[in-house]
């Protein structure tokens, strides 16, 4: 009998229209903008076509951050899959439940932390001077100065820790409950074959969770996109270019620097269409 | 089980959680302390545990009018797009989950798929459009463009709590003569209530902590509470550290309200994998 109510339409219908409407105009609006010469300073503009993506390519500052993305895509996700394993594992052998509670409870305090707070929690505490996380290394080398986020070759880890300390903490909270979900069977047989016990995890149990784990990995792929506001907050873009991200850089094209609303729309443009393809694709094989 | 109890593998796994544990949270106490700090007391190369506490810092940022003013933005631009997300989301999600069709996988798809949108990408024409319509840097375009937002997130969360719900006791509300909006109403939504309450809770987090979207859609009258907040780090060298971690303080404070909803919600996801 339910099979004939109008439920599912009155229900769907009216949501999936404003989701699709909310969604397409701005993605659509995107393309126009990125075909147009559009300035935030001048209110004429007109249609210039791909010149806009062709000056993209040419431009060493937009290859750039294309590089730095691709680099901050892979730090965070494999930083933040490894702590969340490790600890996640290390709960599940060590930590009797009371103890985990208080744990996961720990742990998914600095992913609930607006991205702001958290770079900025940090940002202090990686003040060369009065930081709280570079005052040991002031302590034992005698005050010796160490400012990871104004150097090219640190800034990026220094922002990426951040990123880590939110996520894979969070994330080892998920692995730790996933671990308890497995069935005791496996376990046990490992462990009368005398498997030690990284043996067990490496074999047994995190194979089993291959699925789980990879759709976790997936989330955080997406999650990593958004770096925008831990690397505008704590470094923007700099020193130099070195963590300059294209959202970084689209925004500053667009708003900061010269207003060229319609070149940062041609970069947003790009992004989106490399990460609906990557994304889209990576999905089908996660569900197969 | 015995022979591994007494290993030195087993303290060195107990310590590194420990230090985990405490790398957790201690910079967030580090930043609550700075808050309640005489700027000379944190411009110190040795930091200081020991100090006289001053609510200084809180006091002056409470009684900002840009603090508040973000801080009513916030509430006004979250809690409206929560409330959107919950009248179009939680309907939609219910449609979903219990009258499959072709679709069903199709929409799943596409509800996720908003969020693989780069937020630029969205930001900037959103920017443009709303420039031409006249709202731009008013509280309405940003709850329409935050709407998005919670109403995806609700619906993907909400799909499962809902499917969560055993199917006998709507079939024996349906028998007793229950509409099927009836059961929707006196069935679904009370029974799934734990878990659609830690849904919502999820997309109100999300939507206070954003940050790019607000910083484009808002000059000076619609700016939310991280603009602000983010507005105050940027002031040169002779920054105000101790108001700086006080508004941090501030700004952290509602997510962390939901700290023991959230929680249980991830829980109460895992029990329902397990059994």
């Amino acid at each position: 009998m339910r099979r004939r109510s109008s439920l599912p339409v009155t229900f769907l219908v009216p949501t999936l229209a404003i989701l699709l409407v909310l969604s397409m105009v701005p993605t659509l609006y995107a393309i126009v903008i990125a075909l147009q010469n559009r300035e935030l300073s001048a209110p004429g503009y007109s249609w210039v076509w791909l010149s806009n993506f062709a000056d993209l390519f040419a431009d060493r500052r937009f290859l750039n951050a294309v590089w730095v993305s691709v680099k901050w895509e892979i730090v965070t996700v494999v930083a933040t899959m490894a702590v969340a394993i490790g600890l996640g594992v290390l709960m599940f052998e060590v930590s009797g439940s009371r103890l985990r509670n208080f744990y996961c409870l720990l742990f998914i305090i600095p992913v609930l932390l607006p991205r702001v707070s958290a770079a900025f929690v940090w940002k202090f505490a990686y003040h060369p001077l009065y930081g709280i996380a570079t005052y040991p290394y002031r302590l034992v080398t005698g005050g010796l100065i160490f400012d990871p986020l104004s150097k090219a070759g640190t800034a990026l880890f220094a922002v990426a820790s951040v990123d880590v300390w939110q996520w894979g903490l969070f994330f080892a909270v998920i692995v730790l409950k996933l671990l308890e979900t497995l069935p005791p069977q496996p376990i046990e047989a490992a462990r009368l074959d005398h498997a030690k016990r990284w043996q067990i995890h490496a074999y047994v149990t995190l194979p089993m969770l291959k699925a789980p784990l990879i759709s976790l990995m997936f989330v955080k792929m997406i999650e990593s996109l958004r770096s925008f506001d831990l690397i505008y907050v704590m470094t923007r873009g700099g020193p130099g270019v070195a963590t300059e991200t294209l959202d970084m850089y689209a925004f500053s094209q667009g708003f900061i620097e010269s207003g060229k609303v319609s070149y940062a729309s041609a970069m947003a443009v790009l992004m989106m269409i490399a990460t609906v393809i990557t994304f889209t694709m990576l999905w089908k094989r996660v569900q197969a | 089980m015995k022979p591994y109890r007494l290993r030195p593998g087993r303290l060195i796994a107990k310590a590194l959680l420990a230090l985990a544990g405490f790398l957790a949270v201690f910079p967030l106490v580090w930043t609550t302390l700075n808050a309640l700090k005489n700027n000379v007391d944190i411009i110190t190369r040795v930091p200081k545990v020991v100090f006289t506490p001053t609510l200084a810092n809180i006091s002056y940022i409470l009684g900002r009018d840009s603090v508040l003013t973000g801080l009513y933005n916030s509430v006004v631009a979250c809690g409206s797009a929560v409330l959107i997300g919950i009248v179009l989301g939680l309907p939609a999600a219910y449609a979903v989950a219990r009258y499959p069709n072709r679709f069903a996988g199709d929409i799943q798809f596409f509800v996720l798929s908003l969020r693989f949108l780069p937020p630029v990408a969205v930001a900037i024409p959103l920017m443009v459009i709303w420039l031409q319509v006249g709202l731009y840097d008013t509280l309405p375009a940003l709850i329409v463009t935050y709407s998005l937002l919670t109403n995806s997130v609700i619906m993907w969360l909400a799909i499962p709590a809902f499917q969560g719900v055993p199917k006998e006791i709507e079939e024996a509300a349906f028998v007793d003569g229950y509409g099927a909006y009836s059961v929707f109403w006196r069935i679904a939504l009370p029974v799934a209530a734990r878990s659609l309450i830690g849904a919502i809770a999820f997309s109100f987090v999300l939507v206070w902590n954003e940050f790019l979207i607000a910083l484009m859609l808002s000059s000076s009258n619609a700016k939310t509470l991280p603009i602000v907040a983010s507005e105050l780090s940027q002031q040169g060298m002779n920054v105000p550290w101790g108001i700086l971690n006080a508004s941090v303080v501030l700004l952290s404070l509602p997510p962390l309200l939901f700290l023991g909803v959230l929680s249980s919600f991830l829980n109460s996801v895992f029990r329902q994998k397990k059994s």
